[in-house]
């Protein structure tokens, strides 16, 4: 019998042999050569240009300047002044609606007076029917007067019933009276708290150069959003039934399969042009056919690109067009990734074809679905190219969204410095959504 | 009562017609396998008594009641597939408890069934768990937890067993028949492995080519094949085969096989067949070292080629000067290759088929 306790024999002595593989060999040099190329490209083409972006975002670099000088943050916030978008100013109060209205019926004979108050500044009042109703302070008396010949000639009196009494109030049907600009905030607020002596609805408005005081940049975010969430919704509904419809075994499955993918891989620059004539304001098909079933008369012939509703519906159905075949494909790969087994058992469970969706192949499928959503969304968050050819952002900034309002601002406008900091918005936006939605399919898993 | 009836029940994919209408009566409560190689038909007919496939031909039964057109949930059965078509994203829990949901029994009703069952199975603390967290053969209780939960007349199995490593198969295989012994269900297995047909079934069906062969309990079909191709696929190792022509001598039937070996058979009733072609069938068993007072043992002197121990046993493969045969022999016998040994055959249980219609004789 052997006896096991006894020890091993010796283990050959392994000489640790470096460097004798042939350099050609080693597998280390050739993994770095063959990672190069990517490395080359991530860096030159995509780390580059992000870094370069942040930094053009922190000057003042325009298009044609020699030079640029470094001015922190002020491309994205720079507030030069504020005014006070000012409305509905609250005149008096009555405890009945006649005398409001007797009162209201004065206005005519009403006047402005002015008298030097506190702080060298001159208090405003209205005199109407004997009563002395003060409204406004400010350093120059001229500026008072018209203020106040503003509220009492231009805007509507209305009488408003207010808990238990009647308010007369003055209200600016189309712009409200502006009050300012103030160079600092603490003069905004003097404005606010002792120099207006109305009760009325005030607005902070900031006047300056950065891209968070620039009136469409929420505008462009909107619309950004609109559009993302649109086309998204829309390709879901589209893909979904799509995708169902080519899992079915039926002849010609293939070649649809194959057909379904044309709009995806057609260059948009070639697919857009035949859009722009489907959505011409003169010799769109759509209205032709609209027209021909008589559903809408000639007069009426939708401008696709012109409208403001319908500029926004035309780039999103170029985008859904161009995007629905990728999520098909990709909610058709998950169907087919569902073994047919499991299928089976479900209708010898007993469920029915719409139970069998909504029990097993959704829950199935719901994975591989958030990661076509995730592409798609930062695909159309992105997106550039179908709203540039379709409505170059018009009509009046309707279709504007952040990559285009980037494109306008920094090479068109020239400010590359205020371009770069609207294009970079879009970071941290993006972040937050692929952020959840790795985080939800992380949970899944 | 949940007996099961197939009556000239055919099946055709475009051109090929792969169950030639056959015909066969499950008995309330019985064990039944069907068993042949890949391509019998043995999957595609029982697919047909669950209801996944449509039937071309022919009539099924369950309880009584014709169900050839009712979708699957109408037919009062339940499945285990051979992937086991677990929800990986629904818990045992849910997995089993789904088709009662579907069913829209009482909560109450379906909890008590679940968590039975899941005793049963020893499933109990994996309620909660998804199916990717569980062992193959954990999974394997969980499909057909979820089959028994549903207290169908007929229980269908689908080669269930032949994903589980071998271990764990022959443990499944007595738990199987101990389950079947506690839930009163009919039960239909399909499986292309004999030892679980020998094992497991109370009858046996043996499927080729779309037809059956035969229908037995295991012990008959063992010892009474009706065809040559039974003979071959039932027993392990298969049956010798020996081409051969009957004849008579001094007024007793017997055999001559091709290479001039003659050997008496212990039948009276061939003697008057004499010439008829016939293929010879002995099973590796029957076949010994010594006569051991056998009254119809024959000599066949032969070369051993190989000897394959197995433990106890061994199988040796030996050439005679019919052909090449299989034995199984204890392994104290001490043969070695290329030994000069005569065997014993005991002609009692010799098998005689047709070589035409290879129907035994």
């Amino acid at each position: 019998m052997r006896d096991l306790t006894a020890p091993a024999l010796p283990a050959e002595v392994v000489t640790p042999a470096r460097s004798r593989v042939k350099f050609l060999e080693r597998e280390r040099p050739l993994g770095y050569a063959l990672i190069l190329p990517a490395i080359l490209y991530l860096s030159l083409f995509i780390a580059y240009p992000f870094i370069m972006s942040i930094y053009l975002s922190l000057t003042d670099a325009q298009a044609g300047n020699e030079r640029w000088s470094f001015i922190g943050l002020g491309n994205y916030s720079h507030v030069s002044s504020y005014e006070i978008l000012a409305n509905d100013f609250v005149i008096a109060t009555f405890p009945t609606e006649a005398v409001a209205r007797a009162f209201v019926a004065q206005r005519s004979q009403g006047k402005v007076v002015t008298a030097p108050a506190q702080g060298a500044r001159f208090r405003g009042s209205f005199l109407i029917a004997d009563r002395t109703i003060p409204f406004l302070e400010m350093e120059n008396e001229k500026d008072v007067v018209f203020q106040g010949e503003t509220i009492l000639q231009d805007l509507d009196w209305e009488v408003r019933p207010e808990a238990g009494s009647y308010a007369v109030v003055a209200h600016a049907k189309e712009s409200p009276i502006t009050l300012g600009p103030f160079a600092t905030r603490g003069a905004l607020d003097r404005m606010r708290k002792e120099q207006l002596l109305l009760k009325a609805d005030t607005r902070v408005k900031t006047n300056g150069t950065g891209v968070v005081q620039d009136p469409n940049f929420p505008l462009a975010l909107k619309n950004t959003f609109k559009y993302t969430f649109g086309t998204e919704i829309v390709k879901l509904f589209i893909g979904v039934p799509c995708a169902m419809l080519l899992n079915r075994r039926f002849g010609g499955r293939r070649i649809l399969r194959g057909l379904i993918v044309i709009p995806w891989v057609i260059p948009i620059a070639i697919s857009a042009q035949a859009w722009l004539w489907i959505l011409d304001s003169t010799y769109s098909v759509i209205n032709w056919c609209l027209v021909n079933w008589g559903i809408i008369t000639p007069a009426n012939i939708i401008n696709f690109r012109g409208d403001k509703d319908w500029a926004m519906f035309s780039v999103i159905l170029v985008n859904v067009w161009r995007g629905f075949p990728f999520t098909t494909i990709v909610i058709l790969a998950g169907l087919t990734a569902i073994p047919d087994e499991i299928i089976e058992r479900a209708r010898v469970d007993g469920a029915s074809a719409f139970q069998r969706f909504i029990y097993i192949i959704s829950p199935m499928v719901r994975p591989i679905l958030m990661v076509s959503l995730l592409f798609s969304v930062i695909f159309s968050f992105t997106d550039f190219n179908t709203i540039w050819i379709i409505t170059k952002g018009g009509p009046y900034d309707q279709t504007q969204v952040l990559s285009t309002y980037a494109y306008q601002i920094g090479v068109n406008a020239g400010y590359l410095g205020r371009g770069a900091a609207i294009s970079l918005f879009m970071f941290p936006i993006m972040a937050v959504m692929v952020y959840f939605m790795l985080q939800f399919l992380r949970r899944e898993a | 009562m949940a007996d099961v009836t197939l009556e000239h029940v055919e099946k055709r994919f475009g051109e090929v017609l792969a169950v030639r209408g056959i015909d066969l009566t499950v008995k309330d409560q019985e064990f039944v396998i069907l068993v042949g190689p890949s391509g019998c038909g043995k999957t595609t007919t029982l697919r047909m008594i669950a209801g996944l496939e449509e039937v071309s031909g022919g009539d099924i039964r369950i309880g009584g009641r014709s169900v050839t057109y009712l979708p699957p949930r109408d037919r009062d059965i339940a499945m285990v597939f051979q992937s086991y078509a677990l929800y990986p994203h629904m818990t045992v829990y849910r997995n089993m408890a789904f088709a009662l949901q579907l069913r829209r029994l009482p909560k109450r009703e379906i909890d008590g069934r679940v968590r039975e069952v899941a005793d049963i199975l020893g499933l109990g603390e994996h309620l909660e768990r998804k199916p990717r967290q569980l062992s193959g053969g954990q999974r394997q209780r969980v499909a057909v937890g979820a089959a028994l939960c549903r207290q169908a007349g007929v229980l269908l199995f689908d080669e269930p067993l032949s994903n589980l490593d071998a271990k764990l198969r022959v443990h499944m295989r007595t738990e199987l028949k101990r389950l079947h012994h506690s839930v009163k269900s009919t039960m239909i297995y399909v499986t292309h492995d004999q030892v679980e047909a020998m094992t497991m079934g109370d009858r046996i069906v043996i499927m080729n080519h779309g037809v059956i062969c035969q229908i037995g309990t295991p012990l008959e079909v063992y010892d009474r094949p009706a065809t040559q191709f039974v003979a071959s696929f039932i027993g392990s190792p298969p049956m010798n085969f020996f081409n051969g022509e009957l004849a008579t001598s001094d007024g007793q039937a017997a055999v001559v096989l091709e290479g001039g070996l003659r050997l008496r058979l212990a039948r009276q009733d061939l003697v008057g067949s004499a010439g008829r072609p016939v293929v010879f069938g002995i099973r590796p068993e029957y076949i010994s070292l010594d006569p051991n007072g056998r009254p119809y043992a024959v000599k066949v002197p032969a070369v051993i080629d190989e000897v394959e121990p197995l433990g106890h046993d061994v199988i040796v493969s030996a050439t005679c000067s019919a052909g090449v045969f299989q034995v199984e022999i204890e392994i104290y016998a001490g043969v070695q290759r290329l030994d000069h040994i005569d065997f014993w055959f005991d002609m009692n249980r010799a098998y005689l088929f047709d070589r035409e219609t290879e129907c035994a004789i």
